[in-house]
């Protein structure tokens, strides 16, 4: 049996009061044409009158009937124009509207590739994209607006509404998987953006199509989405949500993440890393048993890893004593076995990971005396350099990853900063602009730069060029803090068995002596409330009351890291360089700030692939992913940033200036391949895991919480389950007009049957009757 | 050119008199009088003279046919006879406001039933008097307006074309009471030629020309017409102002023609069944017609007729 409509819309209701008022058109031209009359005489009258007679009855029933049809007629256009639409759902019926605009935002990011196990849509992203097709297969093509956002890089398919449902059916059809994250947020501001650019539609309709997982909604922006929403509420009129899961349970096994256990990995020595492997599970954890397959360059290393629980509180999977033959980037994956989880995307990880043979570290001399110790960086080479083994016949080789070059601070502008790993200033009085801007410029890009102070150090000059200029100090110099005779050395305030800062790591526990370091001298430094510096190392403060001034601080700028040593690097204003510690500390704090330059090779998805500057290429480099597909590499454009064009600038004066090349946002997971001439380095592009793989549901009460407590619908993934039938948003604009045609049809018939129509052929008077041509003649 | 002879002119078209001419007016029946000539009597051989020859054009009787001058000369020559008639034409014409209905319009003149009827009228006198026949008219509206006595007479033509031009045409139609008091003033068996548009009492109509025939008068019937009339071509909101004081009427025309058209047709048939029935020649004339098309072929029929 079918549903008659309950409830009837129109689109354009100006066309249902144009239709009324014009109604009144057929009475007017009536009224008018009784008004405006010719005038006969007339001979014959007996016989009309007795035809008007016997025809008054049949003559004012066609006459009425005429005008109504007429009436009707003008009344039913109206209607038709106006698009009466029925439906049993009135918030459904919304949909198809004239003038509304319906923004669908479909979730496609990763944790959409779930599979559900469904016959016709074996992923959420499937289901959602069936759900959206079908409603706007509902539509009558024609009027309905429309425009689709995905939900993981938010776009639009166009910001302006689409009136083609049969294009913007094409453009579900073609909505692809994402592998990034959910970015709601984003596309709720674009949603946002596209009603506000439409202020003259009245009525705008959301459909949100999401998984409704947590990671999605309660994310890091789940603030913003609770500011959001009632934005959103604000601006459409009607807000719907299709839960795609159901809030049925959902689970997940996931490689967060692989990080090395230190900054620096090198061939000289065994690394170590740490796979973050979580589970995800509604409910009670069940501790479901995995195990972890490591390989290192498409070898195995090792046996597989004994099973563990998987769970969210499953700690990080170690693996030890990786050697690494060679330099270079290697290419480290683990994989999870046995998870048998729904979204086996992210059960591999890769890590490519830079090993260092040989880190060139650049030591600026700012003193250079008669004798060697004088000089500011006498003791720094040695802790540098290690024990160098020398073989006749053979080149020398050392127990050290350091390869320390040391120069005057006069040839430090011929340098190319970028083939050094760190640079290390020692009591270098004075920093030309170009040389600030040069170290800025290599910090950023990931070196390391150490600085060391000096009776030649220029207070001024290194305020105005290095904090000021660049904020490659903490803060200000303010002034040298020295012992008077008869006074104690200042001394660190360290003690072993607290807390220390990371760099300090290998000294906890243990009897380094670092507490007993005298310092006779010391730059005193301001550091502002603003600054990103970190104290590693302080004086025992001389006044208990006073603040205790930094010895040693670190701090990032760009992906390098900037260390401040407030005293000298010799024994010009203390005996540190003379301790055992000296050494250890200097290397502690370089491994633990060098960082080995590999961090644009592991992307995830959604992110550029940059290629910094600092890498040498012989050719315009080429991209492919792992099914041999090319991605656009090209220089970025040349109003990339101001920052950028001031780099550019800087390594342009310094006579070393290179391309730097980038890509758009990479969209699959895998090992790409960067060729840069001869030479091929992988790239590892990873799912965003930390994000997206926490794919257990919440309510959709929760939901709503999210959004601020909103009104709106929330349904289900099926169509048919928000209650309505084939008959919603069921256009009669169709069968109006066909009601207008017939009556069109009507009217022309009776009007000729009633003789209200003109005739084609008037009967005009022969002219030509010889009895008229004689009387014309006379 | 004075305004009497141009009236006098107008009925006598060329055209319409050739043809008529050609074809010769003959009476139906055989009247109270002496018939010669064309005309068959039934006292043949009473003073015939012989007046002409003229050259045979088809349709003429062969009877007449000169066959001695045909033997000598092998042309066909007609004998025509010096022969006064005592036929008696009487035209009735009805000068009603019905008959000054006109929709044709030819600049300053205007071509109005009664000028068809008039000009029938004094075509036919014409021709009467041509034959030496006696023509008499009769001119009505609700009363017999004036009558002038049958006579063959030169000037009868004049003095009939010219109460024909001065007849009045304002008042109402009483058909059927003129038709009586004409049988009364009619001693003679006359030939009665009556043009009318005939709106009038279908019954008065019928109990006049039932009187005029029970005194033996042949009588021939114009209905004339305006082809607004026959047509009613009207599209239009029209209001109908009424002739003859019939009223007024505020119609949609296009509705109503067929009705209208009916009823005509009706009264029209039934007029023409009553002349049937009472051996009266009926033909109904559009004024907007050619005028001797129409008197030719009523003649010709009727020259048939007689034969």
């Amino acid at each position: 049996m079918t549903n008659f409509p309950l409830a009837i819309y129109f689109l354009t209701w100006s066309f249902v009061v144009a239709g009324a008022c014009l109604t009144a058109i057929p009475i007017i031209i009536h009224l008018l044409n009784r008004r405006r009359f010719k005038t006969v005489t007339w001979a014959a009258m007996e016989f009309l009158l007795r035809a008007m007679r016997k025809n008054r009855r049949r003559l004012k029933f066609e006459q009425w009937l005429l005008l109504a049809t007429r009436c009707l007629l003008v009344a039913l256009l109206g209607l038709a124009l106006a698009r009466p639409l029925g439906c049993e759902n009135p918030a459904l019926a919304a949909f198809g509207h004239h003038t509304a605009l319906n923004v669908f935002i479909i979730d496609n990011s990763y944790s959409a590739a779930y599979s559900t196990g469904r016959a016709d849509a074996k992923t959420h992203l499937d289901q959602a994209k069936k759900l959206v097709t079908e409603m706007l297969s509902r539509a009558q093509s024609g009027g309905e607006s429309v425009v689709l956002i995905t939900a993981s890089r938010p776009a639009t398919t166009s910001m302006e509404p689409q009136i083609d449902l049969e294009a913007a059916r094409q453009a579900v059809g073609h909505i692809e998987q994402s592998w990034g994250a959910t970015d709601l947020r984003h596309a709720f501001e674009l949603a946002l953006d596209v009603a506000r650019r439409n202020d003259k539609i009245p009525d705008k309709n959301l459909f949100i199509i999401t998984d409704a997982t947590r990671s999605a909604w309660e994310g890091a922006d789940g603030a913003s989405l609770k500011q959001l929403g009632p934005e959103l509420a604000g601006e459409f009129k009607s807000i719907q949500h299709f839960n795609l899961s159901s809030s049925q349970p959902q689970w997940n096994g996931a490689i967060a993440d692989i990080k090395p256990g230190d900054n620096l990995v090198s061939s000289k020595f065994p690394a170590e890393f740490r796979a973050d492997v979580r589970g995800f599970f509604p409910g009670v954890d069940p501790g479901h048993e995995v195990s972890l397959q490591w390989t290192l360059d498409d070898q195995p290393i090792g046996k597989t890893t004994a099973s563990f629980k998987l769970s969210g509180a499953t700690k990080p999977q170690r693996l030890a004593n990786v050697a690494f033959a060679t330099g270079g980037p290697h290419v480290l994956k683990a994989t999870l076995l046995d998870n048998g989880d729904h979204l086996p995307v992210d059960n591999i990880r890769r890590r490519i990971v830079d090993v260092a043979s040989e880190l060139k570290v650049l030591i600026v001399e700012g003193k250079r005396g008669i004798d060697p110790e004088q000089s500011s960086a006498h003791y720094l080479m040695p802790a540098l350099a290690g024990h160098r083994d020398v073989v006749p016949g053979k080149p020398a080789s050392s127990d050290s990853s350091f390869s320390p070059e040391v120069i005057t601070d006069l040839e430090l502008g011929n340098k190319v900063l970028g083939d050094y790993s760190a640079v290390i200033l020692a009591g270098v009085g004075q920093i030309s602009s170009t040389e600030s801007d040069a170290l800025t410029k290599f910090v950023q890009q990931g070196g390391t730069l150490l600085f060391f102070m000096g009776d030649a150090v220029n207070k001024d000059n290194y305020n105005t060029m290095l904090f000021k200029r660049n904020r490659l100090l903490p803060g200000e110099l303010v002034k040298v803090m020295s012992v008077g005779v008869n006074e104690h050395e200042y001394s660190f305030d360290f003690n072993p068995k607290s807390v220390v800062h990371p760099l300090l790591k290998d000294f906890a526990n243990v009897n380094s002596g670092l507490d007993r370091v005298p310092v006779r001298s010391y730059w005193q430094i301001d550091i502002p409330p603003d600054s990103s510096a970190e104290k590693v190392l302080n004086y025992i403060p001389t006044n208990p009351k006073a603040p205790a001034d930094p010895a040693i601080t670190a701090q990032t700028i760009g992906q390098g890291r900037v260390l401040f040593v407030t005293t000298t690097g010799n024994l010009d204003w203390t005996d540190f360089p003379q301790k055992p510690a000296f050494l250890e500390v200097v290397q502690s704090m370089l491994v633990g700030s060098i960082r080995t330059g590999d961090w644009w090779m592991n992307r995830v998805v959604g992110e550029h692939l940059s290629i910094p500057s600092s890498v040498r290429m012989t050719t315009t480099p080429v991209l492919s992913d792992s099914e041999g597909g090319l991605i656009v590499v090209s220089p970025p454009e040349p109003d990339a940033g101001a920052v950028l064009a001031d780099a550019k600038k800087a390594d342009a004066d310094h006579g070393m200036w290179r391309s730097l090349y980038h890509t758009e946002p990479l969209v699959k997971p895998g090992l790409y391949t960067l060729t840069l001439g001869e030479r091929k380095v992988p790239i590892a592009v990873n799912v965003p895991a930390a994000d997206e793989a926490d794919v257990t549901t919440i309510s959709n009460d929760a939901i709503r919480h999210d959004l601020g407590d909103i009104t709106m619908a929330m349904l289900g993934p099926e169509l048919a389950t928000a209650g309505s039938s084939a008959q919603d948003a069921n256009d009669f604009s169709w069968w109006t007009m066909v009601l207008v045609l017939a009556l069109v049809g009507f009217e022309c018939f009776i009007a000729m049957r009633f003789g209200h129509y003109r005739r084609s052929e008037v009967v005009t008077p022969g002219a030509g009757s010889p009895a008229l041509g004689a009387k014309g003649a006379m | 050119m004075t305004q009497t002879a141009t009236d006098y002119r107008k009925y006598l078209e060329p055209r319409t008199l050739a043809r008529i001419h050609s074809l010769d007016l003959r009476a139906r029946l055989i009247v109270e009088g002496l018939m010669t000539g064309m005309h068959r009597s039934p006292y043949q051989g009473i003073s015939i003279e012989f007046a002409q020859h003229r050259p045979y054009v088809p349709g003429d009787d062969i009877r007449h046919v000169d066959w001695k001058v045909f033997g000598k000369t092998d042309k066909i020559y007609l004998k025509q006879y010096l022969e006064e008639t005592n036929l008696h034409l009487i035209c009735v014409v009805d000068c009603s406001e019905s008959m000054g209905f006109s929709s044709i319009d030819l600049g300053p003149d205007r071509w109005s039933k009664f000028d068809c009827a008039t000009s029938i009228a004094a075509a036919l006198s014409y021709l009467a008097i041509q034959q030496q026949d006696s023509v008499g008219l009769a001119t009505f509206d609700t009363e017999l307006k004036h009558y002038i006595k049958p006579s063959n007479t030169p000037a009868q033509w004049k003095i009939i074309t010219r109460e024909l031009t001065l007849v009045p045409k304002l008042k109402k139609t009483g058909t059927g009471r003129i038709l009586d008091q004409l049988a009364e003033k009619l001693n003679h068996r006359s030939l009665i030629v009556l043009l009318s548009d005939f709106f009038d009492d279908f019954d008065s109509i019928k109990m006049g020309l039932r009187h005029l025939r029970y005194k033996k008068h042949e009588i021939m019937a114009f209905q004339v017409m305006d082809p607004q009339e026959i047509d009613f071509p009207f599209q239009d909101t029209t209001l109908f102002k009424g002739l003859e004081e019939a009223g007024e009427l505020l119609t949609e025309p296009r509705s109503l023609r067929e009705g209208y058209l009916k009823e005509l047709e009706d009264f029209t048939a039934s007029l023409r069944k009553l002349c049937r029935g009472m051996h009266i020649d009926f033909t109904r004339m559009n004024s907007g017609d050619p005028l001797d098309v129409s008197l030719s072929g009523f003649l010709a029929t009727r020259s048939a007729s007689i034969k």
